[in-house]
């Protein structure tokens, strides 16, 4: 019920005028309206075919009692009366009280202006049953044309007036999706889940040739009370599947609303080419809509309109036009139970669908794709629009069906998957156009003016790509393999601010928010805690919480540092200073975030780097700063971080990230000084300065020496104080070398410190042999050999003995 | 035509049997007649699949309209190899037998096992009052 008011409080702009427009021309002109200026002008006598209806409306009064529970019987028998037979049904079929229907009364008040028909309509509008009764007579007498394809997936209309027809034929939409038009067989059966006793089957079944039958309900809202079921019969060949009542949505709950369906119609007329109120995937009455012809250039149409009658699903109901018309009866057996059995069968999963189906469309197929052309279906119950569409659509489909058959696109390589396709009816429902719709949504989607940017890891992925199949080539010179590139469009993107609509002089602002403009929905007010109140916990937590700020922060000024090389190369002669400049203080502000810079003092405790390096992503950043930071900087803060080694070594138990530090220390330590080199090893082993007795035990050193990037970073250091010392010929006598007390000391501390669980070092550098032997004599050594060899269970004396790097 | 290369796109696999793991776990298998920008999927010949164990059972679903963001993931199904699993396939009735079974053991393992916890003093907040994302 709620439908059909609905349909009335829309708009019937374009249906009053459609109607209207022989007399009022004044009026706003529907260019689009088909009945006025396109095909329905000239070749549907939509006047004539609204006579008939009229009649066999009035012929179909109760009748409608003495059919229920005909069921299938009834459906063999569609063809087999004659109209003689026909008239006597419907004049049982029509109830009297029927014009009582407010539905119908506001139906027939609505068009006052009908036609010029005898006896004619515009006398009395409150003389309901005469009304109609009028109308149907004409429709008995004339023969009925075709139907077309796609009304078999629409559902009976009733032609009580054009209004009614109109509207009615929007709000019917079978309870299924039983369109014929794509992806299912052409419907011939009930469909599933149809209830099984229809009271419209009947009727439908009693209809000939020239008859359809709509029907209303059984009395189950207020306003049909009382009210048994109403059938009327419209010019219209047979329509196998069961009427479905137009206005109740109780059995039928997915029609769409009324108001989708006018709109839709509307909306693509309108020609916006992707309507946002046209949803992807229509509900078969839109579809159908759609198909209908319609005056429009394609590309108003959106792609999403389609709906493509494939020539195969076509044919078999097409069949049924000229057999019905020669009221061949039996013909229409075999297709019935055919699909019936096609849907009560549940269609494997395996494909293909072709050699599922019934073999009684198959015969019909290539005998009717040649009468296709020739239908001239009598679509005078649609709505205008759809009706154009479905003209529209159908020559379309017929153009398409001759070239696109068979043809598509053809991924497959091997034949029997090429059989499947060539084999495959429902092949390309999705046009090449609409491929080519999404397509170009996605490509629009990919564009950017700093691909870079957007989109990092794709560009860097095919730029690995690129340079490996360069390599290839180099090296094996076969012919040059071409991988298509994706080519995205570079588009200047274009900043939009987005100001909501203010009018002027208005008091108050528009309450509209959309994605752009959204409405503030919560206060939030922030306050800041006062000192006093915070515990102990609460200082530790803030303090991490600045401390992984900062360290977000200066992972952002990495990022761009890293990046300048890109930009220098890509950027114009002027601009490079500014760049250099711009990287340069990158780069400091990024070493006073690590070091903590604080004003007006000296280089303040290592707290603050310390706490950097106790979290794992401050480690790996400070691993890709050393490399930017000038010598001092780096070395500075490598002193720091072997100051500090055991509290780092003992907060990186769970992480193991600070052995990633190795190489960019190792690195440095080949720029540094002997002197610095000397004294990163004292702080490295922690060792007493000067000439003080050395402690009894050396926690340091052994905290060092047990993890395996402490380890290693001694090593490399003394392989390098190593390098230094035999390179430097002058310091070879100098006995006041820094470096050889140093190494004293450390080779003392060395043979003192137990052996209890050294770890294994990363890389073991070659001339440690020669170091030590220079400062021990040879038991000694075998001592340091041993003690190194333990370590690695027997590994490092080979390592020793046989320089090798890991 | 090869439509946009590098990137993921669902033109190239227009008419082809895909299976689809939606977001409820369902498996659909169908014939990929339509797509969109949202990757809405229309399937045709929709089969759902239900697996227990080494045996599976496909109920027939006709025309399945999927909305894109219910979808976890789908992939191309090579018409030659499909047949060839180890697994069984057997009736709808059974299957669905045999998923009810399976469901029922979950739920009592499910409930021992909080009642263990409960007994322990521990308690886990169930799925569906915690936030699914």
């Amino acid at each position: 019920m709620f439908r059909y008011e609905s349909l009335e409080d829309c708009p019937l702009d374009e249906d009053e005028d459609a109607f209207q427009g022989l007399g009022e021309e004044d009026e706003e002109i529907d260019q689009f309206n088909d009945d006025t200026f396109g095909s329905g002008a000239v070749d549907d006598d939509w006047q004539e075919a609204h006579e008939r209806l009229a009649e066999l409306e009035e012929k179909l009064p109760s009748a409608v009692n003495e059919q229920t529970g005909n069921g299938e019987r009834d459906e063999m028998d569609l063809l087999g009366d004659h109209e003689e037979n026909l008239a006597e049904r419907l004049s049982k079929m029509v109830i009297e009280n029927e014009l009582e229907d407010p539905a119908i009364m506001r139906a027939v008040q609505t068009r006052p202006v009908l036609q010029p028909q005898p006896g004619s309509l515009n006398s009395s509008i409150w003389d309901g049953s005469e009304v109609l009764r009028r109308i149907r007579g004409p429709l008995l007498a004339q023969e009925m044309p075709t139907v077309s394809v796609l009304e078999y997936a629409l559902p009976q209309r009733p032609p009580q007036g054009p209004e009614d027809d109109r509207d009615l034929s929007e709000r019917a939409l079978p309870r299924r999706s039983t369109s014929p038009v794509i992806g299912s067989p052409p419907v011939r059966a009930v469909p599933i889940g149809t209830p099984p006793k229809q009271v419209a089957v009947p009727s439908f079944n009693q209809q000939p040739v020239q008859s359809c039958s709509i029907d209303f309900p059984p009395p189950e809202t207020s306003s049909w009370k009382g009210r048994p079921m109403w059938k009327v019969l419209c010019p219209k060949p047979v329509h196998v599947r069961p009427p479905v009542p137009p206005r109740f949505p109780a059995p039928y709950g997915e029609r769409a609303p009324p108001d989708q369906l006018c709109g839709v119609p509307n909306s693509s007329l309108l020609g916006h080419p992707f309507p946002p109120s046209v949803p992807p995937v229509l509900s078969p009455l839109q579809r159908a809509q759609l198909l209908g012809g319609a005056q429009l250039q394609p590309g108003r149409m959106s792609p999403s309109q389609f709906a493509r009658v494939p020539g195969f699903v076509g044919s078999p109901l097409a069949a049924m036009n000229p057999k019905l018309l020669q009221g061949r009866v039996r013909q229409m057996l075999p297709p019935a139970p055919g699909f019936r059995a096609f849907f009560s069968a549940p269609p494997p999963a395996t494909p293909p669908p072709p050699q599922q189906h019934p073999p009684g469309p198959g015969p019909h197929l290539q005998n009717l794709r040649s009468q296709a052309p020739m239908f001239r279906p009598d679509t005078t119950h649609l709505h205008p629009q759809h009706r154009r569409l479905l003209h529209q659509r159908q020559q379309q489909s017929r153009n398409q069906h001759r070239n696109l058959n068979g043809a598509g696109d053809r991924g497959g390589h091997r034949s029997s998957h090429q059989d499947h396709i060539r084999k495959d009816p429902y092949a390309n429902l999705m046009l090449q156009r609409e491929k080519d719709w999404v397509s170009k949504i996605q490509m629009m989607q990919l564009q950017s003016t700093d691909p870079y940017l957007d989109d990092f890891y794709y560009q860097n992925y095919f730029e690995k790509l690129e340079k490996l199949s360069a390599a290839e080539e180099v090296q094996g010179d076969g012919p040059k393999k071409e991988r298509t590139k994706l080519i995205t469009p570079q588009v200047a993107k274009l900043e939009h601010t987005y100001k909501p609509v203010q009018f002027e002089g208005s008091l108050g602002k528009l309450t509209v928010s959309s994605v752009n403009n959204p409405r503030k929905m919560i206060d939030a007010v922030v306050t800041s805690r006062s000192e006093d109140d915070e515990t102990k916990e609460k200082q530790v937590r803030d303090k991490r919480r600045k401390t992984l700020f900062i360290i977000e922060k200066t992972y952002s000024l990495l990022l761009d540092v890293e990046d300048y090389e890109r930009r220098y190369l890509l950027s114009l002669e002027d601009e490079r200073p500014a760049l250099m400049d711009e990287r340069k203080h990158k780069i400091c502000c990024m070493y006073d975030n690590l070091r903590g810079k604080l004003p007006g003092q000296e280089r303040p405790s290592d707290d603050h780097f310390v706490q950097i390096m106790c979290i794992r992503k401050g480690k790996r950043m400070v691993a890709r700063i050393l490399p930017f930071l000038s010598t001092e900087q780096a070395a500075d803060i490598l002193m720091t971080t072997a100051r500090n080694l055991p509290f780092l070594i003992k907060k990186d138990a769970q992480d193991e990230v600070l052995p990633c530090l190795l190489s960019p220390f190792s690195l440095l330590l080949y720029h540094l000084p002997p002197v610095t080199v000397a004294s990163l090893l004292q702080q490295l082993m922690s060792l007493p300065q000067g000439t003080a007795a050395p402690a009894p035990s050396n926690p340091h050193l052994s905290t060092v020496l047990q993890s395996k990037f402490g380890l290693s970073l001694l090593l490399v250091v003394l392989s390098r104080g190593e390098d230094l010392q035999s390179s430097d010929p002058a310091s070879e006598s100098a006995q006041s070398n820094p470096w050889t007390e140093v190494m004293f000391v450390a080779t003392r501390e060395l043979l003192r410190i137990p052996q209890t669980g050294l770890a294994k070092p990363i890389s073991i550098p070659t001339n440690l042999v020669s170091l030590f032997s220079r400062y021990v004599d040879r038991q000694k050594l075998n001592l340091l050999e041993t003690k190194l060899q333990k370590e690695e269970k027997g590994e490092s004396m080979d390592i020793l003995v046989q320089p090798c790097s890991e | 035509m090869n439509y946009m290369p590098g990137t993921a796109s669902l033109i190239e696999d227009i008419d082809k049997k895909h299976l689809v793991l939606l977001r409820d776990g369902r498996t659909l298998i169908g014939f990929l007649r339509s797509i969109d920008q949202f990757a809405n999927l229309v399937l045709h010949q929709t089969v759902e699949r239900i697996h227990v164990g080494k045996k599976y059972g496909d109920i027939p679903r006709g025309i399945f309209v999927v909305r894109g963001e219910n979808v976890v993931l789908l992939g191309e199904i090579d018409l030659e190899k499909e047949s060839d699993t180890p697994l069984q396939q057997v009736s709808i009735e059974e299957i669905l037998e045999e998923q009810r079974a399976e469901q029922q053991a979950k739920l009592e393992a499910e409930k021992l096992k909080v009642q263990a916890l409960k007994d322990r003093g521990l308690s886990i907040p169930r799925a569906d009052t915690l936030d699914e994302y």
